[in-house]
């Protein structure tokens, strides 16, 4: 998809919000295309949900310099005269009111007439496959069906982009799985702008176009799901992105090909991830994911590899997660083989090309 | 931890029913005995018969039980105007938990002092030497002090507004307390301008809120003696005056009747209440 104005349907240009003389975001940009899937991925606090709630317009930001929805400047309109809707995290359904009702009420204050604000909900409710719910009082309705209310009484608004905050996060896991699937093939119907703030990145990783790493009120990274996974570009990305051995590490050589590093005096190979190369002598972060280690089986230039002891193994089902010591110090590892039992000590080896190395901070 | 009453062994319960029948419905069941006799010579004729209904209609002590519903309902329905937003600001408008407690504290204060001396205090302000007539005479707004101010219904009702405030306030802050956020936050991302998102949402959802502050507040008033006493002077008798005299000359059939009566009006009532409250806390407006 070609970049150009008329794909771009939101444009936020250093926005920054104070809660008193704290702030809550530092000067934030942001974009997004139409039908693309964007989530807002960040620990609690990390400022996701306030630049959510900015972006309905139920909090006017502080200060920003760009704020066009759709082309339209927003920077002072709020929620109720914006052309977007939210799907709240408990899914703010009004309870005296049954699914038809909550999913008319928009229409109701955009004051459409009865007869045609009932044809839309209802044609809205079959969209989400609830039409036999119409008339069900809200409190007797799963967790899962008042999502999809939810989802279907901004939907009926057709706004331009659909905000949606933490709509998983209360349901239990396997639902959750299943709704992850559902809200996807739904945007992907729809063709519609999702903004989508989770804690988890395995939501993200799963739903996304495009991933907004978030801490402490600023974006920190921003790519796609490979990208976020694979080449984290920070010790907080990796660390967040589920990169399990981090080490400090210290540059040694900095060549085309790579970055040579020493880790507690032994000497590592690896990828750099952030912007611009290090200059030798520098402390940066060295980091590898415990799936990506395995058993060493014949000495490939390829790898990073190191004499290991098996300190501890967890059983976990699917796999087994081991730490052996090291001279890097503890490394974990992860071991498909679940039922194999593991040897006490072993050349374990990964990857060079898997080895990240991006800045500490 | 709550346990159904099905649930509850019948001997519990039914104790109970044993002791609010005793201190509660027993009297009343008297009370429509009696009002069902009639009197002679300060004696009680055991005769059924209706004479003292008749009394009552006959008597201008009906004219007294119409005021008194009249004076209840003008009062409960300005503290219904005063309280709502009151108690919104309180429960949704602040979000300092501090400013939140000194305000129910100081509803609460007020009901440290009696009811007389707290009543009292209007005597000396409303009065025709008073600082509002003084202040109104001051600024040439008018010649002559205001007697309508002390001593009238007008009088009555200023008083009856202190006290009965919080009886208003609380209920409906519980209510409004108990509304979801998140709730208030969707109507607004729905497009809902703040009235309609009063009217549709708040509203309705404030309504047990209402229906029990109603209660709460109009009933008590009734039969409130010392508000009309002190601040009506003897100009505005009302209902409790009314039944306080005629058990004074001993008329004991009489005043039954005027109770039952008034038993009546009010059970009517509060079964209205909580059917508007039912059917608009169900299907919205």
């Amino acid at each position: 998809m070609t970049n150009t104005s008329q794909d771009r349907i939101l444009e936020v240009k250093t926005l920054w919000h104070y809660y008193g003389n704290t702030p809550a975001l530092r000067g934030i940009d942001l974009e997004a295309r139409r039908g693309e899937f964007v989530t807002l991925l960040g620990p609690s606090g990390s400022g996701k949900s306030t630049l959510l709630r900015i972006l309905a317009g139920l909090e006017l930001p502080t200060d920003v310099n760009v704020m066009t929805l759709d082309g339209q400047d927003v920077s002072n309109i709020p929620a109720n005269r914006r052309n977007v809707s939210t799907v709240f995290q408990h899914y703010g359904l009004f309870p005296h009111l049954n699914v038809r009702e909550n999913v008319e009420y928009g229409l109701r204050a955009r004051k459409v007439p009865a007869a045609d604000r009932r044809e839309r909900a209802l044609k809205m409710l079959e969209q989400v496959q609830l039409s036999d719910f119409a008339e069900r009082p809200i409190a007797r309705l799963s967790g899962g069906q008042k999502q999809r209310v939810a989802i279907a009484r901004s939907l009926v608004l057709e706004p331009v982009i659909l905000l949606l905050d933490e709509p998983l996060g209360a349901l239990d896991e396997k639902l959750r799985i299943d709704m992850q699937v559902e809200l996807l093939e739904l945007q992907r119907r729809l063709e519609m702008t999702f903004i989508y703030v989770t804690h988890s990145q395995e939501e993200a990783l799963t739903m996304s176009d495009r991933i907004l790493l978030m801490n402490d009120g600023d974006i920190v990274q921003t790519g796609t799901p490979e990208d976020m996974f694979d080449r984290p570009n920070s010790r907080f990305s990796a660390s967040f992105m589920g990169v399990e051995n981090l080490f400090d590490a210290k540059v040694v050589a900095v060549s085309d090909a790579g970055l040579t590093v020493e880790v507690n005096g032994a000497s590592i190979e690896g990828v750099w991830t952030g912007a611009s190369l290090p200059s030798v002598g520098e402390t940066i972060c060295c980091g590898f994911r415990s799936e990506r280690v395995q058993i060493a089986d014949d000495s490939t230039t390829s790898m990073n590899s190191l004499e290991g002891k098996l300190t501890s193994h967890i059983y976990k089902g699917k796999y087994l997660d081991l730490t052996y010591q090291t001279a890097l110090g503890p490394i974990r590892m992860r071991s498909w083989q679940s039922h194999a039992a593991p040897t006490e000590t072993a050349r374990i080896a990964w990857h060079k090309d898997q080895t990240i190395l991006c800045p500490k901070s | 931890m709550f346990r159904p009453p099905t649930h509850v062994a019948p001997a519990s319960y039914m104790s109970f029913v044993l002791i609010w029948g005793l201190v509660a419905l027993l009297p009343t069941a008297g009370l429509l005995l009696w009002s069902t006799l009639t009197m002679e010579n300060f004696q009680i004729v055991w005769e059924p018969s209706l004479q003292a209904y008749r009394d009552v209609l006959s008597s201008g002590r009906w004219q007294v039980t119409i005021r008194t519903l009249e004076i209840a309902a003008i009062v409960t329905l300005i503290e219904i105007l005063l309280a709502v937003p009151f108690a919104l600001w309180l429960a949704k408008g602040t979000k300092s938990a501090g400013v939140r407690t000194v305000s129910l504290a100081l509803l609460t204060i007020p009901f440290f002092l009696s009811l007389s001396s707290r009543t009292i205090v209007w005597r000396g302000v409303l009065g025709l030497n008073g600082p509002i007539n003084a202040a109104l005479l001051q600024l040439g707004i008018i010649q002559e002090p205001l007697d309508w101010l002390l001593f009238s219904q007008f009088s009555v009702i200023l008083g009856l507004i202190g006290p009965y405030f919080p009886t208003m306030v609380f209920p409906l802050y519980l209510a409004f307390m108990l509304i979801d956020d998140e709730v208030l936050a969707a109507s607004k991302d729905l497009g809902a301008s703040p009235a309609f998102t009063f009217w549709n949402v708040i509203v309705p959802l404030g309504l047990p809120g209402l229906g029990a502050g109603i209660v709460f507040t109009f009933v008590p008033m009734i039969g409130d003696p010392v508000v009309p006493e002190l601040l009506g002077g003897g100009n505005v008798v009302v209902l409790s005056a009314s039944v306080q005299s005629l058990l004074r000359i001993l008329n004991y059939t009489v005043a039954s009747a005027l109770s039952v009566l008034m038993l009546v009006i009010l059970v009517a009532m509060i079964s209205l209440v909580a059917a508007i409250t039912a059917r608009f806390a169900k299907g919205g407006l």
